[in-house]
């Protein structure tokens, strides 16, 4: 009985292997839309790593992010709130609390995802780091990377819904 | 015009390293490539034709603007099936499956020969019914190893879902099947 079973999901397979019919200018459609859009520069983000965030580390991190709300040391600053939405043409002001860090970067689809392009500023206090850009209106989905190696996202934003490539990433809305 | 270029000799890795290097064109080789496979795919996963060719187009347009994310070039077509799959996941919560009302309409299917499953549309038809009334989840693992081919190390790499949950879906998966084309063939 079993045997027969498995003869039928054979069949199936096999049925199911069969080549489907696709519009022929489904090719030209693809590369006359990849003629269109740049390559994303790096690809650290998207290779296979070792991130290190030790629990305590993320509490450290929330806590940070907590006295920053607080405005016990940033009053000026803020975290973006879920999502953010900031006037036109707006300097959109980006924060993280990292103690540890030595060095802070801003990548997004504003920056076509450089790693060097935005550098974010240690201000020497409760291991911030600040960096303000100018953003015309739009979404946005960017992200931090901790000494050029760990991607991180904002933890006061929301996470992107949409991110085929398995990497975190937040989102931030600009409004007109 | 990449249409007269042959890539046939070209692994996949040098594709990747031609369009990294700012070959655009080279980009045809890798999607003439996969295009067929990942097409068949989506297409019994999402149930219809026009939604999988959408999927598969942002799939490659997608891997297109990350491609210099692809950490293994040779690899180039498991990093891209894996896109596909967060695609069509996407895409199948999205969207109403358009063409799965009328291939899934069981009076259609009283009309087809499906007493004779030697009948290949006949066949084709009831398995695309059945496959319909597949969950999403088990309707992925069961395309996966069934169809693709894919070894549960493979598959664990392509969804990001446990083997041992892979295992049940695609044991489920058969379970119903199973169930739903022996009735069919019975009839």
């Amino acid at each position: 009985m079993r045997e027969l079973e498995d003869e039928l999901i054979e069949r199936v397979a096999e049925a199911l292997r069969q080549p489907v019919h696709l519009d022929a200018a489904l090719d030209v459609r693809v590369m006359a839309e990849v003629r269109t859009r740049p390559l994303r520069r790096s690809n650290w983000f998207l290779r296979s790593r070792t991130i290190r965030v030790t629990p305590l580390g993320a509490l450290a991190l929330a806590a940070g992010v907590a006295a920053l709300v607080l405005g016990t040391a940033f009053a000026a600053l803020r975290l973006r709130p879920a999502p953010a939405t900031v006037s036109a043409a707006s300097a959109v002001p980006f924060v993280l609390v990292a103690p540890e860090a030595r060095s802070v970067a801003l990548v997004g689809d504003f920056n076509d995802w450089d790693t060097a392009a935005t550098p974010l500023r240690a201000t020497g206090l409760s291991g911030a780091w600040v960096v303000t850009v100018p953003l015309p209106p739009g979404r946005y989905r960017y992200a931090f990377v901790i000494d050029g190696m760990r991607w991180l996202p904002d933890p006061g934003a929301p996470r992107a819904p949409d991110d085929d490539f398995g990497t975190p990433n937040s989102v931030l809305t600009v409004g007109t | 015009m990449a249409g007269h270029i042959s890539w046939e000799h070209e692994s996949d890795a040098a594709l990747v390293r031609r369009v990294l290097a700012g070959d655009v064109e080279a980009y045809a080789g890798l999607v003439a490539r996969y295009r067929d496979r990942l097409g068949r795919y989506a297409v019994h996963l999402l149930g219809n034709t026009a939604d999988a060719e959408d999927a598969l187009q942002e799939t490659f347009v997608r891997a297109y603007r990350g491609l210099a994310g692809c950490a293994t070039p040779e690899r180039f077509g498991a990093w891209v099936f894996r896109i596909l799959v967060n695609r069509c996941r996407t895409m199948g919560a999205q969207r109403s499956r358009r063409e799965r009302v009328v291939m899934s309409n069981e009076s259609m299917l009283g009309e087809a020969d499906v007493a004779h499953p030697a009948d290949r549309q006949a066949w084709a038809e009831a398995i695309r019914w059945a496959l319909d009334r597949v969950s999403p989840e088990q309707r992925e693992a069961f395309l996966l190893k069934h169809v693709e081919d894919l070894s549960y190390q493979e598959m664990v790499e392509v969804t990001g879902v446990r083997e041992s949950a892979l295992k049940m879906r695609v044991k489920r998966a058969c379970e119903t099947l199973r169930a739903l084309l022996a009735e069919v063939e019975r009839a």
